[in-house]
């Protein structure tokens, strides 16, 4: 029998199918679940097909709201009621507006755990191969049916290897080598299949940078992206779960790969993608000296504690520049409250950033706003197609890039600092 | 069999534009999102589609936001089959999910032109147009078995009574 790829182990485990790229599988699912994006739509769904009818299995069943998390809009509101209704007639947990985002917090609590599978209604939610788990995002009948069924078709994806030869170091960090790798890729460069990353740099990655990481594999098209286990991973996981005895998605060392590309990082220097697409990337001292209103740090991509901490490094004992904007959102309610007890939201305060809710914000037109036309935005999310955060260009940086220049009111790379 | 008008897009259609996140939240009636359809990208498609027409687009067609109702918007409007080189491959179980015919095509994608007439027959593997023949592999049997029924639910719904 051939060796298999880190995705086909997962799905193996999870099958009595054969699994074999381009193979439609029955997939057994872990983990359902649902976010206030869709999630009511979900639920109307299901009362639909299955009136009266229970979920598969309510301790493996959660939603979780971070879209609009409290509420801004009446239908938000709404719609994160009737999830409510129905979370507690079916016995299901809610992950409510106070915890972040969906699928940190699945992460962090420990329901997302390597070798997992596990469904929902984010389009990132893929961003769970960080901890070695298949995530994947998917649509309201979907869903619905994975909450009744617990099971799922899939086909399974061909896999791409990618190896990284060379390293960086500050202030280059893991979101330009995320960067990087989606403007060397573009926004089709591994559609539909999975891939593995790996080499020193990958090895050497904090969990906030293989979230980071991982999180952008949907701007290359991909199903999900891989990484080795480590050491940085382990901990985080025995924090959340409480133990480490899980089957890591190790790949055979004689499994097949559809594509092997190796890339040279080498002498990597900090990313920007300018509008209006994630793979329009550039150097940040290629783009310097433009006018930025107002920058966004948060997001299921960078908005872990390391990432916040940083900018407050960068930012501490100085103040952003006159008239620009500072908007600090935390990946969630944990990161919030370390980030406020070891007084790094002080230092932000201090530097006059505005710091909200821990939910996707900006990305998902959450409660940090909009923006109007002509006001130009850094983010360090992950999309920056037209109209996704309001009718103003956004570029795209890493949280690095955002503090420096937040400080100057102006595209500035971290390398001047 | 599918026979109808081809409306001819571009490379990297995304769900924003099939259907605008403004919409997202408002929970409509399948007649009322087929009025939205399409409606950031093209304004015209949404009062001109006859059922049976087809889209045909470039490569990745549906990337970005999960959202289901850039799928369901189009089965609403009457869409028979989406022909594209590649799909988003969300969008592509969206569309398998709600009983919406998604094919690559990648050769046929290039002879189309807007307007034109084309006839698909999804059992035989065969698209028509301008006189010629498109062969294309079959999807997959559990995919076709989702489709023929008419989507997911539907599907298991009729395979769970049959062992029932």
């Amino acid at each position: 029998m051939r060796g298999r790829t880190a995705i086909e182990k997962i799905f193996a485990a999870h099958t009595e199918d054969e699994v074999a790229p381009g193979r439609v599988i029955w997939l057994e699912l872990d983990v359902r679940s649902a976010r206030d994006f869709a999630g009511a739509n979900v639920v109307k769904r299901f009362r639909e097909a299955y009136p009266g009818e229970r979920v598969a299995d309510p301790e493996r069943t959660f939603f979780t709201f971070d879209c609009n998390a409290p509420a801004n809009t009446i239908a938000y509101a709404q719609n994160q009621q009737i999830c409510r209704v129905f979370a507690r007639e079916q016995g299901i947990a809610v992950y409510d507006v106070d915890s972040g985002i969906g699928s940190h917090v699945l992460m962090e609590e420990g329901i997302a755990v390597p070798g997992a599978t596990v469904v929902g209604t984010d389009s990132h939610l893929n961003i769970l191969g960080a901890v070695g788990a298949f995530g994947q995002g998917m649509g309201d009948v979907d869903i619905a049916f994975a909450f009744r069924h617990g099971r799922t078709w899939f086909e399974v994806p061909p896999t791409m290897k990618i190896v990284l030869r060379g390293r960086y170091g500050y202030p280059v960090t893991a979101k330009d080598l995320t960067l990087f790798l989606v403007g060397k890729l573009g926004a089709r460069g591994a559609l539909g299949k999975a891939v593995e990353i790996e080499g020193e740099a990958v090895e050497a990655l904090d969990m906030a940078g293989r979230i980071t990481l991982c999180s952008m594999a949907t701007e290359m098209g991909a199903i999900s992206a891989f990484l080795p286990p480590s050491d940085p991973l382990w901990e985080f996981v025995e924090e959340a779960a409480g133990r480490r005895d899980f089957p890591y998605p190790t790949p055979d060392p004689d499994a097949e790969y559809a594509e092997v590309l190796e890339l040279d990082i080498s002498g990597l220097r900090p990313k920007i993608a300018a509008p209006p697409r994630p793979d329009n990337v550039h150097d940040v001292a290629d783009l310097e000296g433009e006018r930025v209103d107002t920058v966004f740090v948060g997001s299921c991509t960078n908005g872990r504690y390391e990432d916040i901490r940083l900018v407050a490094e960068i930012l501490k004992g100085r103040k952003v520049a006159k008239g620009l904007t500072l908007k600090v959102a935390p990946a969630t309610c944990r990161v919030w409250g370390k980030l406020l007890k070891e007084g790094w939201l002080e230092v932000l305060y201090d530097a006059g950033a505005v710091i909200t809710h821990p939910a996707c914000a900006g990305c998902a037109q959450g409660q940090i706003g909009m923006t109007g036309e002509g006001e130009v935005q850094l983010s360090t999310g992950n999309r920056n197609f037209p109209g996704k955060q309001g009718k103003g260009p956004t570029y795209l940086c890493s949280p690095a890039t955002a503090a420096a220049s937040a400080l100057r009111g102006k595209i500035t790379s971290p390398e001047r600092l | 069999m599918i026979k109808g008008r081809a409306w001819k897009y571009g490379d990297d259609v995304n769900t924003d534009v099939i259907f605008p996140g403004r919409y997202t939240y408002a929970r409509m009636e399948p007649e009322e999102m087929a009025k939205h359809a399409l409606e950031d990208l093209d304004p015209e498609f949404a009062q001109k589609v006859r059922p049976g027409d087809v889209i045909v687009a470039g490569k990745n067609f549906g990337c970005g936001s999960s959202r289901e109702q850039a799928a369901t918007c189009l089965v609403a409007a009457g869409v028979g089959a989406v022909i594209a080189k590649s799909f988003a491959r969300i969008f592509f179980r969206n569309a398998i999910n709600n009983g919406l015919l998604v094919l690559e095509i990648p050769e046929a994608v290039d002879a189309i032109r807007p307007g034109d007439e084309v006839e698909i027959d999804p059992e035989a593997g065969v698209l028509r147009h301008g006189g010629r023949e498109y062969r294309f592999p079959p999807l997959p049997p559990t995919v076709m078995e989702i489709l023929r029924d008419g989507g997911l639910i539907p599907h298991l719904k009729k395979t769970l009574s049959k062992e029932g």
